[in-house]
């Protein structure tokens, strides 16, 4: 690992807290594993806060995250030593009970650690240029996923306009898909919905999505064979460089031309608005 | 053939978005990726320059580039509330694009970081 000015030791001057609900090789990676109970994520960070703050908590709430108050003494007297933190969330928090709400409580922990010592909050990612969506979105909407722009201007809610919760409930009747495979990856009911409507898909493979598709669109690979912007996890920009020329045109391209072909229509929002009339 | 080499590429198979890859590499196919994981390496190697799939399908059918994408405004243009959803495996000129495509049809816009 890095060796740096401030931490000449490399892997010897960090600490790594595992938080989990079973034991996996990453916790074997760790210098300390806690196993929550599982559902329990939104209390262990509410008791948390509420810990660095030396508010009372009893023993019996601590006892039913799975952890003991012990433990969680320890843990935050080496948080508030640390130098610099960071928490790092996936899936695990944001998709089990409590959904947004675990997210948001690990955020607010975050935030509330900076009164002691610098701390911030960092999604894991998954696959490739998640993160440059985020910004992307953030920077032309303000807000960085979850977002309606049915009436004209960006609103933000995610539960509502997440797009799981948006299929399952059948909310949509026209997907436009473009490097994601939710054919292979949502809920059954999701994938149902997308079958059921007109579904448009952009991959350099003919996917699951694909299959269950009306329109599918065949792009170069991003980073092999087109070329632009990718971020890292921490938000860094970064140069793709291909390697290959592909006998495909590159995603920015199509999109552009789809959104091209929808310009020349009529505009929506005075032509077909989308409100009860009798109601206005 | 010619073997080029590519200092410093990029690999955006996972998160870390690796910066430091050597590629080596013909008209085809990757041939090697110094520096990369296991990911990263199946990643590189597995895509090729070849053309495996027809360049759009209409309804399971081949159709031409030109079609599909006329096809495909239609849809999105015709749809009370159409999404436009993904955006990972793609870059940030794409991204830019398909939230403004998003902003034209006032369309539902999210990504993976929702799941
Ligand atoms: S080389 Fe491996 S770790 Fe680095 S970006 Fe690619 S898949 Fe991720």
């Amino acid at each position: 690992m890095q060796k740096s000015k401030f931490l000449p030791r490399g892997r010897k001057d960090r600490t790594v807290v595992m938080v989990d609900i079973r034991e996996t090789k990453s916790a074997k990676a760790a210098d300390h594993f806690l196993q929550v109970r599982p559902g329990k994520d939104f209390e262990l960070l509410t008791i948390m806060r509420a810990m660095i703050k030396d508010q009372e908590i009893s023993e019996a709430e601590v006892a039913a995250t799975g952890v003991s108050m012990e433990v969680l003494r320890d843990l935050i007297d080496q948080m508030k030593k640390a130098k610099f933190g960071v928490m790092f969330f996936g899936m695990g928090l944001s998709m089990t009970r409590g959904k947004h709400m675990n997210a948001a409580a690990l955020l607010t922990f975050a935030a509330e650690m900076n009164a002691f010592t610098k701390f911030v909050a960092m999604p894991m990612r998954g696959h490739g240029n998640v993160t440059g969506a985020d910004v992307i979105m953030r920077w032309q909407t303000g807000y960085p996923f979850g977002i309606s722009l049915n009436r004209g201007y960006p609103r933000y809610n995610p539960g509502e306009f997440s797009t799981v919760d948006v299929l399952v409930r059948g909310d949509t009747d026209c997907a436009f898909i473009i490097g994601a495979d939710p054919g292979a990856t949502m809920p059954k009911p999701a994938i149902d919905h997308l079958a059921k409507v007109p579904t448009i898909v952009l991959d350099p493979h003919v996917t699951h999505t694909s299959r269950l598709s009306r329109v599918h669109i065949t792009t170069a690979p991003a980073g092999i064979a087109a070329p632009g912007t990718g971020y890292r996890m921490d938000e860094v920009p970064m140069p793709l460089k291909p390697a290959l020329n592909s006998p495909y045109p590159s995603d920015e391209e199509v999109v552009r031309r789809i959104k091209e072909a929808i310009a020349e229509k009529p505009d929506w929002m005075t032509n077909q608005p989308q409100m009860i009339e009798s109601q206005v | 053939m010619e073997l080029k080499v590519i200092e410093n590429a990029t690999c955006t198979f996972c998160g870390c978005v690796c910066d430091d890859i050597e590629l080596h590499a013909d008209d085809m196919r990757i041939h090697q990726a110094k520096r990369a994981c296991i990911l990263g390496k199946s990643w590189f190697l597995n895509h090729t320059a070849e053309k495996k799939y027809p360049e759009a399908l209409i309804d399971g059918q081949p159709a031409s580039l030109d079609d599909a994408i006329q096809v495909a405004a239609n849809y999105l243009y015709d749809a009370d509330m159409p999404l436009v959803y993904g955006m990972s495996n793609t870059t940030c000129e794409a991204q830019k694009e398909c939230v403004a495509m998003a902003d034209l049809l006032g369309a539902l816009l999210d990504s993976h970081t929702s799941l």
